[in-house]
């Protein structure tokens, strides 16, 4: 069971980075982001779009080759396109629904064909074919308890520093102080003179950046696929529930219990033989989280019924 | 006089996409006719459970391909099939028609058991936790390999159905040309669709019914009326359920195995899709949905290889589902009540 909590780390780092981001997002806005997980496929694809060498034998929509700049710059880059992207599906989809009232549960749906629309447009891009990034095979090693690859270390370090800079950033700083103001009352937060549009944009930019780079993760201990975010996406769902939907430690936490359960759980005894439904553990665990306290584990009480 | 249009638009749609299906396919249109009439008649009934469940009673289920799921696994796995890996036949079983019932009542029950904690949830909590069962439902399939087959699925099942055919078919399938299991998968389908009509139809005008769209308009009033909302919700939980398990037993005798990769989120996307097309709460809208949906779909597949020369099978089909995809969100932004809904009736909006 110990051999699999580094594992656990990693995947929990993830999700809970992307966790983060999609609670974020419905604390600000109300919306349920079905899409959540096609931003977070799009950061790893574009990461390997920009990084692999152009003689590689990735080949994207039909003939373009990938265009060969150095890993780090990609990784800028593909983050910075999701942000772009972010903000584009917040300016030209999501302002205007907004500006036009439409109901919840029509949103959720148009996020679902926006999903739908985007994981094909993926496959198309990127073919069906599982892609990687040009790195070196690296061998385990051993920290304190956990076996890792220096990579993965390094990752997890990454992660942890990614999420550090982001509570700092939303508890410290105006524009995120102000996202708080919107995700508690919107109404308020208009009358005390935030421009809540411009902050619902932050917000989208900042979510869409913060799930391109859990894609990247994803990505460098996997592999790209273009279906990648719709199989971690239900993860991501029991992560944030778990954790509280709305709050932003709380997805945290659920987050990297929901990592950590999914890794860990291949090695209970009745788990044997069983790896592949190792899923259904962590979604159950949602399940029953939300029977027991419905508003998750660090959420505030409130009508959920 | 408004239906009347309404009904006027629909037929009107229908008859395009056939004349699509027949100019795009000036040789052997049948087959492709009754292939895609097969399709349009199962996906509609299953798109009419989900009606009961969100048209009705306003609830969001995102879980509807593990409904179908449960219907078709426990069917098939109780008439004489072959599963696995090695897939011998397994020659005892029980009677079809038991089969079925026994289907569709599991399928009820598996409703019954999501339903339980999830029905008291807000309409988006509710979204998550089906699409989240739906996925235990297919993760766990997959994974009991010695009793569902798991990856490698379940075949030679289709007797137990095709031998319950009357000889017209065979007549008939000889004059139009097309494949005669296939044929009778699809009568059988659409006199289902008919049947369930009419049954809804007058479960719809009942006490019951009129107390399910209550429930969706006001919860706190039916309550207040003292109707126990939450078992009503139930009731129609495990109705929808178990429409959608006779539509999943269609499916599986109409591709002739069971493989667990049907019933992906996908499916359930597909089924929201057409339902959204032909009209939110109303009865006929499924039918007229399911119909165009298919035209649709199997136009779009040649356009795709003329756009994409070089793509392979997989990325042809994922142009399709792009415009899955563009459908839905165009629908739900421009026309959300469908071909045949009434906007009025549309659940858009949690309280």
């Amino acid at each position: 069971m110990i051999d699999q909590l580094g594992n656990g780390l990693l995947l929990g780092i993830i999700i809970a980075m992307a966790s983060v981001a999609l609670s974020l997002l419905y604390g600000v806005t109300r919306i349920v982001n079905f899409a959540h997980g096609e931003i977070i496929a799009l950061g790893a694809i574009m990461a390997s779009y920009f990084s692999n060498p152009r003689t590689s034998r990735y080949i994207f929509f039909e003939d373009l080759s990938p265009i060969g700049l150095s890993f780090e710059i990609s990784i800028v880059l593909a983050i910075f396109i999701c942000g772009l992207f972010g903000a584009l599906l917040e300016v030209l989809v999501f302002r205007p629904l907004r500006k036009n009232d439409f109901g919840n549960i029509a949103v959720l749906v148009i996020t679902i064909g926006i999903s739908i629309f985007l994981r094909h447009f993926f496959l198309i891009f990127a073919s069906s074919k599982p892609q990687g990034y040009p790195l070196e095979l690296q061998r385990r090693e051993q920290y304190f308890i956990f076996d890792l690859t220096p990579r993965d270390a390094k990752l997890i370090v990454f992660g942890v520093i990614i999420m550090i800079i982001f509570g700092l950033f939303i508890s410290f700083t105006k524009v995120g102080k102000q996202m708080r103001a919107v995700r508690d009352s919107n109404e308020l937060a208009n009358i005390s003179g935030i421009n809540s549009d411009n902050i619902i944009l932050y917000t989208w930019i900042l979510s869409s950046m913060l799930a391109g780079a859990a894609g990247i993760f994803q990505g460098m201990i996997n592999d790209v696929r273009w279906n990648m975010g719709f199989l971690i996406l239900l993860l991501v769902f029991a992560g944030t529930v778990l954790g509280g939907i709305g709050t932003s430690f709380g997805a945290m936490v659920g987050g990297f219990l929901i990592g950590i359960v999914v890794q860990v759980s291949v090695a209970l005894p009745f788990m044997e033989g069983h790896s592949e439904a190792k899923n259904a553990i962590a979604l159950s665990l949602m399940i029953f989280i939300l029977l027991v306290r419905p508003q998750g584990i660090f959420g505030k009480k409130e009508r959920i019924s | 006089m408004i239906l009347k249009s309404k009904l006027g638009i629909g037929l009107f749609l229908i008859s395009i996409s056939f004349f699509g299906v027949y100019t795009l396919n000036p040789d052997g249109p049948n087959r492709i006719l009754i292939n895609l009439l097969t399709f349009a008649g199962i996906y509609a009934i299953s798109a009419m459970g989900l009606n009961v469940h969100f048209g009705l009673t306003g609830l969001i289920n995102f879980g509807h391909a593990a409904f179908m799921g449960v219907g078709a696994y426990t069917t098939i796995l109780l008439i004489p099939h072959a599963a696995g890996r090695e897939g011998s036949l397994n020659e005892s079983g029980l009677p079809l028609l038991l089969a079925i019932v026994i289907g569709l009542i599991a399928s009820a029950l598996f409703g019954l058991i999501i339903g339980l904690p999830a029905i008291r949830l807000r309409g988006d909590y509710l979204a998550i936790v089906t699409i989240a069962s739906s996925e235990i439902f297919r993760l766990t399939v997959r994974d009991q390999e010695e009793f569902t087959g798991g990856v490698y699925g379940v075949i030679s099942f289709s007797d137990s159905f095709q031998n319950k055919r009357p000889k017209f078919v065979e007549n008939l399938a000889l004059i139009l040309d097309v494949s005669v299991g296939q044929l009778w998968v699809a009568i059988s389908s659409w006199v289902i669709v008919v049947l369930l009509f009419f049954i809804l139809k007058r479960l719809q005008h009942s006490p019951w019914g009129r107390t399910l769209r209550a429930v969706r308009e006001d919860e706190d009033a039916v309550r207040a009326l003292g109707k126990n909302a939450v078992w009503i919700k139930l009731q129609s939980f495990m109705l929808g359920a178990s429409i959608a398990g006779l539509s999943g037993i269609l499916l599986a005798f109409n591709y002739g195995t069971l493989q667990v990769e049907m019933f992906v989120p996908l499916l359930t996307f597909y089924i929201w899709a057409i339902m959204i097309l032909g009209g939110v709460g109303s009865l006929s809208g499924p039918v007229f949905g399911s119909i165009l949906f298919w035209s649709f779909i199997s136009e779009t597949d040649q356009l795709a290889s003329l756009i994409f020369e070089n793509a392979d099978g997989q990325q042809i089909a994922g142009v399709r589902f792009m415009l899955v995809g563009i459908l839905i969100i165009i629908l739900m932004v421009f026309r959300p009540s469908g071909i045949m809904g009434k906007k009025e009736e549309l659940l858009l909006d949690v309280k």
